[in-house]
């Protein structure tokens, strides 16, 4: 069997040492990253490549890593929130929420309405940005051919911006809000907000349209059908979520199967999902998800309910919150999939202090699929999946 | 069914499961415990096995965690010996879904049985907790360190790895 051959069989032997493919072939050794801007951060894939072809895939990650997991250990349940917020730098909202939930578990914290009502709002309008970030991302990815390059990246990141000013009015903060707290949260609505963002997401909500006329473009289509096609049995092995699954024919998205804060109530939630697999059934799904978060979020912010926004007591010290021993996980859908916190909590002397908190990344277990998709492809393809699977290295390297 | 009915209906399948094959103690149908079950190192493969054929599809996570070793509180009392668990985390997919969460304990120098011919996504994870907390997965077809540098010391998540150990310098 040739290398191009072994490498275009339906699911590649990542574990399979790159001597016994073809001793003849004149294979070469190519490194994507860590320093690339298609990598998304500092993720290094080693390629073996048969003329432009991909054989074998070997990915790196790591570059990154801070040590979240280690510094939480060291910091009260009350000081954690800001740490988490750099994990997943696009949508540092679902961060603090994921967090916060597994604390208010293991502590037996009430949250009041007004605050679930205000995390569902914030994760919606968070998941909208999240999604025109990668959509700019990804059609950059994709090359100058469209729209002029850096067109729909421009304007996606113009709609972004607005989102994030409607978070500085709430939070006083751009990216790194730390407004959850355990308990509820920490900013209140401030007057007229709910009008702006009517406003914003009423003007983003037309463009999305314009942007998707620019990308139906046969260019794009070429660039993005059939490329880098996951199949549904290898994602669930995998643990892929979020778009991933759902574009490869998985019906499962956590706000409507695992429903937490008040995604129970919204019954008409609509989950997109393709069939096919590829990179263009993963740009439709996002797409979708992005109209359905906009309609979501003009449909909360009218009617947030009156009262607290924090449960139980406020916070003085740090380390008021004390948790007995016990291991609790929380899973919750942010825009990349299922973020897990898995807390084991020590009790006693060490009842301030998590035991462990692993944080289960999504983005982490999407780009596991790498070694399985990129053999088979051309390197400019590589590209285009990667961009794809929209990798946030924050959270994958922790 | 409604959600909440295929997820009690799950949760109730998975007790049962745990109760009448893997060795957990209690009744079939009492709910299990909050911190999760604790099932054998022997049934750690097989329990996967099982659940990945009963709808169990989704691999979440798995968490390794060091216990070092705890003196008595009097000079007299024996020592807690040092030791390691390991939680491992599936889900169902589709409404109701169901997560199954189960931990292994593991004593010093033990090693647990990987799971990546089950699940292929256990590969990363084992990974991580090899490099990090410094379980040993036997049958792992590549463990190999994914986040640390190949020729760093010691393991990070270990509770006593202090968190101002000096590393080498950066090449």
């Amino acid at each position: 069997m040739t290398a191009i051959a072994r490498a275009r069989a339906p699911r590649p032997d990542p574990f399979l040492d790159i001597d016994s493919y073809d001793p003849e072939a004149d294979l070469m050794v190519m490194n994507l990253g860590p320093q690339h801007p298609s990598t998304h951060g500092v993720f290094r894939v080693l390629l073996y490549l048969d003329g432009e072809i991909i054989i074998k895939a070997v990915p790196y990650p790591g570059y990154l890593h801070r040590g979240v997991e280690k510094l939480c250990e060291k910091l009260t349940y009350a000081q954690i929130t800001p740490i988490v917020d750099k994990n997943d730098y696009v949508a540092p909202m679902l961060n603090e929420q994921a967090v916060n939930m597994a604390f208010e578990k293991m502590l037996g914290v009430e949250v009041p309405p007004r605050a679930l009502h205000m995390r569902t709002l914030l994760a919606e309008i968070q998941r909208v940005a999240s999604h025109l970030l990668w959509l700019g991302t990804f059609a950059m990815d994709l090359g100058g051919a469209l729209g002029g390059g850096t067109s729909v990246f421009m304007y996606c990141f113009r709609e972004r911006e607005a989102i994030l000013d409607l978070f500085e009015k709430l939070t006083g903060c751009r990216f790194h809000y730390n407004t959850h707290t355990v308990g509820g949260q920490r900013h209140d609505i401030p007057a007229g907000w709910a009008a702006e963002v009517h406003r914003v997401l009423g003007a983003i909500s037309d463009r999305i349209d314009e942007y998707e006329a620019m990308l139906s473009h046969p260019i794009f289509l070429k660039r993005t059908k059939g490329v880098g096609v996951i199949d549904a049995q290898l994602a669930l092995e995998l643990g892929l979520t979020g778009p991933l699954l759902r574009a490869s024919g998985v019906d499962h998205d956590l706000r409507r199967d695992a429903p937490y804060h008040i995604y129970d109530q919204i019954k008409d939630l609509k989950v997109a999902v393709e069939s096919d697999g590829d990179c263009l059934a993963r740009y439709k799904v996002r797409v979708v998800e992005l109209r359905e978060s906009i309609r979501i979020s003009r449909l909360l912010v009218d009617n947030v309910p009156e009262g607290p926004i924090c449960g139980g007591r406020p916070i003085k010290q740090p380390g008021q919150f004390k948790a007995k021993a016990g291991q609790v996980y929380v899973g919750i859908e942010t825009p990349r999939g299922e973020l897990g916190t898995y807390l084991i909590a020590g009790g006693g002397k060490m009842g301030d202090t998590p035991y462990r908190l692993k944080i289960r990344p999504p983005s982490l277990h999407a780009l596991a699929v790498v070694p399985y998709v990129f053999p088979g492809h051309s390197v400019s393809d590589a590209v285009a999946i990667l961009g794809s699977l929209d990798p946030i290295m924050g959270e994958v390297d922790r | 069914m409604t959600p909440a009915e295929e997820n009690a209906a799950r949760e109730q399948a998975f007790r049962r499961l745990l109760r009448e094959r893997f060795g957990v103690e209690g009744e079939a149908d009492a709910p299990l415990p909050d911190d999760g079950v604790v099932v054998d190192r022997a049934h750690h493969v097989d329990l996967a096995k099982a659940l990945h054929k009963a709808g169990w599809q989704l691999y979440v996570t798995c968490a390794a965690t060091h216990f070092p070793a705890v003196p008595g509180k009097k000079p007299t009392d024996a020592t807690t010996p040092e030791c390691f668990e390991v939680a491992t985390v599936l889900r169902t997919v589709g409404p109701g879904s169901h997560t199954a969460r189960w931990r292994v304990k593991l004593a010093v120098g033990e090693s647990l049985p990987t799971l990546v011919p089950v699940f292929v996504g256990a590969d990363w994870q084992e990974r991580e907790q090899f490099d990090l907390v410094g379980v040993h997965f036997e049958g792992h077809p590549d463990l190999r360190r994914l986040m640390m540098p190949e020729d760093w010391e010691g393991h990070p998540l270990r509770r006593d790895y202090a968190i101002d150990t000096p590393h080498a310098p950066w090449r």
